[in-house]
């Protein structure tokens, strides 16, 4: 009998391993792809933070102005990009005192320069090869710190292009998404948990609200498009279309923080409120609103953050646009950083698969840090009741 | 004036007034000589005062924009500012006039404010209303040229097939549906194990200082953008299984349906094992120790006493992860094929139902061509399915979920 | 509060009602072709780099969205011009003069060639376009023409046993592409209206048949396998899988020449004096129309037309040339030109032309 006991009692421990093993199995292969995922975006994204550059003299007088490319010596014609040579006439005009001289400076290359440095598939020609090899003994070309990534617009150029037009269309955005959601979040929270009768209005909004957070993004793009820019007339691309359009999709989001916010504060401080004559509204103005300012600032980041990293719906709204400018207002043509990535994915150009991936990092470093700051909060003050 | 400046002027013209309508209101009272006890706080009458400069203006403003979205008259933009100031003017001063100390100013405001409210609280009925608006238009255009039935039932999806009236047939949705259905399910295979055991493991096995590392680490999974996803498993995934197939002997197309299967399923881990986490703690500790106390192990106290426990939360999870795999976007766009493929195999190239919506209105052809308005169609469907999914996951949730003491 | 809240939506409406009608506007809108689009906006941003102008924002809607885009009406908030990879239809036309577009310049900017392109260590092929047809169509002539047969040819020497025995697989643009309009027009309806074997069936019943009238249905049983935009995907493609072909424009041949080549069709190069000349018989020519209204009131939008068609840009050196357009022969250059700075209004009859 005891033997029998002893098999079965061997057999479950096996079981109990097992299933552990199981367990532990399932967390590492997530960490592992965690791991490989991370390292996979780091290892593609690090080359873009570098640029070629090449020591030239530059010629700054009357023939640079009229024909840019005399501005530099033959030899550098090609092999200098042309996107920069062509920026000259305006920035002698701008700087006169330039007139006349001639200044050894160091001038970005061309994407192909830039990708035969960086041992990456590239087209360009021997002749060019056997040039930058030998500038590069002699120091005259260099890998530098790539500031126009951060400092300059999308560009058909890829050793022009950077990001920084999309980071200034996802803020505008972002500010137009909270300043919509944030307010209609919170009162509608505040409607649903303080105020409303438990009737079938209030039944329907919530009903409302579980599948407002359950559709599908780019339904919410198809609204976007027929409502606020074939209805109302909001300029396609602009970021007023693609803020308003987010803003209803992160509006689930606060509801449901809100109210679990609202929910946390015990009764005990609204009936002291009321036992001192309060009405509704100044016990939540004055008494509940205040306790649960935390719970409600964690809410809102995680939602900006998901809003932050949405695509579809942009897409459907048209942010999809070729636009290298930052955008002066709301209503200017805008692209967000997500679209910016989706665009670059698919350029043919080689050079900008590395770029694509140094704007994922930093995308991704934005997103991870603001949900590292909301986890903060939360753990920061979280009360106990 | 355009439109902006106008709006600007108008809402920064009314700023300034409403603070000079709150203070009239307010020193009303505290100047006040009469020796009856106010009703409410002299604040209140000055938020009573605002009111009755706001509303007659707004009004206007309301009116006019009707008039001109309806294209009936455009008000000059100076002869409006006047009407609205003309008429916030006129609601102040019958405001102040109505002071006095019985006044309810406290319950006016409260009514005001708790019609705020409402109207926010609207917003989202509004929301649900404007995407079955906006879809419904464009789907009914689109079900008079192709039937219903057929789209529903047909297996051929050939769009450049259809011209004119000839559209019999072109467009039977089931190989798009059986894309996306194919990619959700490879998500689910790789979500639901995982997620779930990671979520037992959490819960159960691990040490607080554990938990408190890989909780988190699986919610960094959650914030990183579709988008990323999508590149990932274009670039990197794709080739990778490309490889793997021609080495194990078998042919893989580069937009196979299990690169981004795989890559979706990993999204969806943290929905997952989050909610599933949550359920499980919720479980009284007294259960547990009642099973444990009886001599089990702990693996079959999950299996027998916490999954059962836990299942209508887990079900509930599990239907939310599907109606997200669904829907998504942005991993299909970039790694999925454009072909409505009906097969099993998920090595070949298929499409699914997001790829065409996004296509067929980022595509090159005529605007009011049945390709384009098959979107709609297609969104109509998919709204259809995912509330669906919804309701029956609030309805499980409610009906078999356990009251504890 | 009924009426409260009732105020307050409209306040919203209001509010968003008005911000969209913006009058004035310093960005030059541009919308339509995805062909265009990369030629587009090379020029934008060469006129924001160059010149004080803001660079112009381009939307790749694809010729059919641009058109409509365009012509809905004349007010500041619709595009100032919009590209196409095919000329406006009549019915596009009327819909703009419906509208109050009357002012319209339509301008050639040049040529894309559409080639098949193939693995550059492939040996050279030379195709016909019936062979094309025969290739890609879903249902073919049977062996006696009498009668019309779902494709079965799944390799080239069945069509024609003097080309090799070659798995027939292609990769070509999707339904929702102007590239593939533009294929079944040139490769697909310009043989089959003139093939009795289809248009009988068309004349049998002219409502139920009208597919067959011009036929360019093209198989769905995974031989040709419709590719979206990912260029990169579909040179990896051609590499890896040798016997494939890819169907797309000239730009993406020579961005990538280096790793893939073109077949010759009927014997003629798919080169850019070829297309040019017409001899290439997959051509098609490219354009864009703008609004002659919006040209005092958008700072720099002349300055972008001329400099879209100056020679620098679309002159056989050029710097469009060398990102893959085909550029016109010098005579029609001068006339593109002429017609630019003398704004020539498009009319209906200018359309019928040609």
């Amino acid at each position: 009998m005891s033997l029998q006991i002893n098999a079965n009692m061997k057999r479950r421990y096996a079981a109990e391993k097992r299933f552990k093993a199981y367990a532990i199995t399932a967390l590492a292969l997530a960490g592992a792809f965690l791991i490989f995922f991370f390292s996979d975006m780091i290892s593609k994204g690090l080359p873009a933070l570098q640029q070629a550059e090449i020591l030239v003299d530059v010629h700054y007088n009357d023939t640079s102005m009229k024909s840019y490319r005399k501005a530099v010596d033959k030899p550098f014609r090609i092999i200098v990009s042309r996107g920069w040579l062509r920026t000259l006439p305006l920035h002698m005009e701008d700087h006169p005192e330039l007139m006349g001289t001639t200044k050894s400076q160091w001038v970005i290359a061309n994407a192909d320069v830039d990708q035969y440095l960086k041992e990456k598939p590239h087209r360009l020609k021997k002749k060019y090869q056997k040039q930058i090899d030998h500038l590069y003994s002699e120091g005259k070309v260099r890998l530098a710190f790539n500031t126009g990534f951060f400092t300059r617009g999308d560009s058909k150029m890829p050793e022009l292009a950077g990001i920084k037009s999309a980071v200034i269309g996802s803020i505008y955005v972002l500010l137009l998404t909270i300043a919509f959601a944030l307010p209609i979040g919170v009162m509608t929270a505040v409607y649903l948990e303080e105020f409303a009768p438990d009737n079938r209005l209030t039944q329907t909004i919530e009903v409302n609200i579980n599948n407002l957070a359950a559709i599908p993004s780019i339904l919410f793009g198809l609204l976007g498009l027929a409502i606020f820019i074939n209805f109302f007339g909001a300029p396609r691309s602009s970021a007023l279309a693609g803020g308003l359009t987010l803003a209803l999709m992160t509006l689930p989001i606060i509801i449901i923080t809100t109210r679990a916010s609202l929910k946390a504060i015990p009764d005990s401080i609204r009936e002291a409120a009321f036992g001192l004559g309060a009405s509704r509204w100044q016990t939540v103005w004055h008494h509940v609103l205040p306790l649960a300012m935390p719970g409600i600032l964690t809410g809102s980041i995680i939602g900006l953050a998901q809003a932050m990293g949405e695509t579809a719906p942009l897409l459907i709204v048209g942010m999809m646009a070729y636009v290298p400018d930052a955008p002066g207002s709301m209503l200017d043509a805008a692209t967000v950083l997500p679209a910016q990535i989706y665009t670059w994915a698919g350029e043919s150009i080689r050079a900008y698969e590395e770029r694509t991936a140094a704007a994922i990092l930093v995308l991704l470093t934005v997103l991870l840090s603001l949900n590292g700051l909301a986890v903060y909060l939360r753990k920061h003050f979280e009360k106990r009741w | 004036m355009n439109i902006a400046d106008l709006s600007f002027y108008f809402v920064a013209g009314l700023l300034p007034l409403s603070v000079m309508a709150w203070m009239l209101g307010r020193n009303k009272v505290t100047k006040a000589t009469t020796r009856e006890r106010w009703n409410s706080r002299p604040g209140h009458y000055g938020w009573y005062s605002i009111v009755w400069l706001a509303t007659p203006a707004l009004a206007v403003a309301l009116l006019a924009g009707l008039l001109h979205l309806a294209g009936l008259y455009t008000v000059p933009a100076t002869t409006f500012l006047i009407i609205a100031l003309i008429a916030a003017a006129a609601g102040c001063w019958q405001g102040l006039r109505m002071i006095q100390p019985s006044l309810r100013a406290r319950d006016s405001i409260e009514k005001v404010i708790r019609g705020l409210l409402i109207a926010a609280a609207l917003t989202s009925i509004l929301t649900t209303i404007g995407i079955v608006i906006a879809i419904i238009f464009e789907a009914i255009k689109f079900f008079e040229i192709v039937s219903f039935w057929e789209f529903i039932t047909g297996t051929q999806w050939s769009p450049d097939a259809a011209s004119g009236d000839n559209v019999h047939g072109m467009f039977g949705s089931i190989p798009i549906f059986a894309g996306t259905f194919m990619v959700t399910i490879i998500a689910m295979l790789v979500a639901v194990p995982v997620g779930l055991l990671s979520a037992i493991f959490i819960a159960e096995y691990a040490t607080d200082g554990f938990r408190n590392v890989a909780k988190p680490a699986l919610e960094v999974l959650a914030g990183i953008p579709t988008v990323v996803y999508g590149f990932f498993a274009a670039i990197t995934v794709s080739p990778l299984v490309v490889k793997f197939a021609s080495a194990v002997g078998l042919h893989a197309d580069y937009t196979n349906a299990l690169a981004p299967g795989l890559v979706m399923g990993i999204m969806i881990i943290p929905f997952i094992s989050s909610l599933s986490d949550d359920v499980i703690r919720s479980i009284p500790q007294s259960m547990r120790e009642g099973s444990l106390a009886l001599g089990t192990t702990m693996s079959e106290t999950v299996k027998q006493v916490l999954l059962p426990a836990a299942l209508p939360g887990i079900v509930a999870a599990f239907l939310l992860a599907i109606s997200r795999a669904l829907g998504e976007t942005m991993i299909v766009v970039m790694a999925a094929g454009l072909r409505p493929n009906l097969t099993w195999n998920p090595l070949e190239g298929m499409t699914t139902v997001t790829v065409r919506i996004v296509d067929a209105l980022t595509g090159d052809q005529a605007f009011d061509s049945p390709e384009t308005l098959s979107a709609f169609g297609l969104g109509l469907v998919l709204l259809f399915i995912t509330l669906i999914l919804n309701v029956i996951s609030i309805y499980v949730i409610r009906r078999f979920r356990q009251h504890y003491e | 509060m009924k009426k409260q809240h009732a105020i307050l939506m409209a306040a919203s409406i209001i509010g968003m009602a008005f911000i969209g009608q913006a009058e004035a506007r310093d960005q030059i809108r541009i919308v339509g072709s995805s062909t265009v689009y990369p030629f587009a906006s090379y020029v934008a941003e060469e006129l924001g780099q160059t010149t004080r102008n803001k660079t112009p924002v381009i939307e790749s809607t694809g010729s059919g969205g641009g058109m409509k885009l365009f012509c809905a009406g004349d007010g500041m908030n619709t595009p100032d011009i919009t590209n196409a990879s095919r000329r406006m239809k009549s019915s596009e036309f009327e819909l703009c003069a419906k509208n109050g577009v009357n002012d319209i310049t339509e301008v050639v900017i040049g040529f894309d060639g559409i080639v098949i392109a193939q693995s550059r260590g492939n040996a050279d092929i030379n195709l016909t376009r019936k062979e094309l047809l025969l290739a890609v169509a879903a249902e073919v002539p049977s062996k006696d023409s009498s009668k019309l047969i779902p494709n079965p040819y799944k390799f080239w020497n069945e069509i024609n046993a003097s080309l090799p025995h070659r798995p027939i697989l292609f990769y070509g643009p999707p339904t929702s592409s102007g590239t593939r309009d533009a294929f079944a027009d040139l490769v697909m309806k310009s043989l089959t209206k003139k093939m009795d074997v289809y248009t009988n069936l068309y004349k049998a019943d002219k409502k139920k048949n009208k597919a067959y009238k011009k036929y360019k249905n093209i198989r769905q049983d995974g031989v040709y396998v419709p590719s979206g935009e990912n260029d990169n995907l579909i040179v990896q493609k051609l590499i890896k899988d040798k016997n494939a072909f890819g169907i797309f424009g000239y730009s993406f041949l020579e961005e990538n020449s280096d790793r893939i080549k073109s077949a010759t069709v009927e014997g003629v190069t798919a080169e850019p004096e070829n297309i040019s000349s017409g001899k290439y018989p997959v051509s098609r020519s490219l354009f864009f129309y703008t609004k002659n209204s919006h040209a005092d009131k958008v700072p720099g939008m002349k300055d972008y037309v001329e400099m879209f068609t100056s020679e620098e840009m679309i002159g056989e050196e050029g710097n469009l040339t060398e990102i893959g357009l085909i550029s016109l022969p010098e005579e029609e250059r001068n006339a593109t030109r002429h017609i630019v700075a003398k704004h020539i209004k498009l009319s209906s009859n200018m359309l019928k032309k040609k």
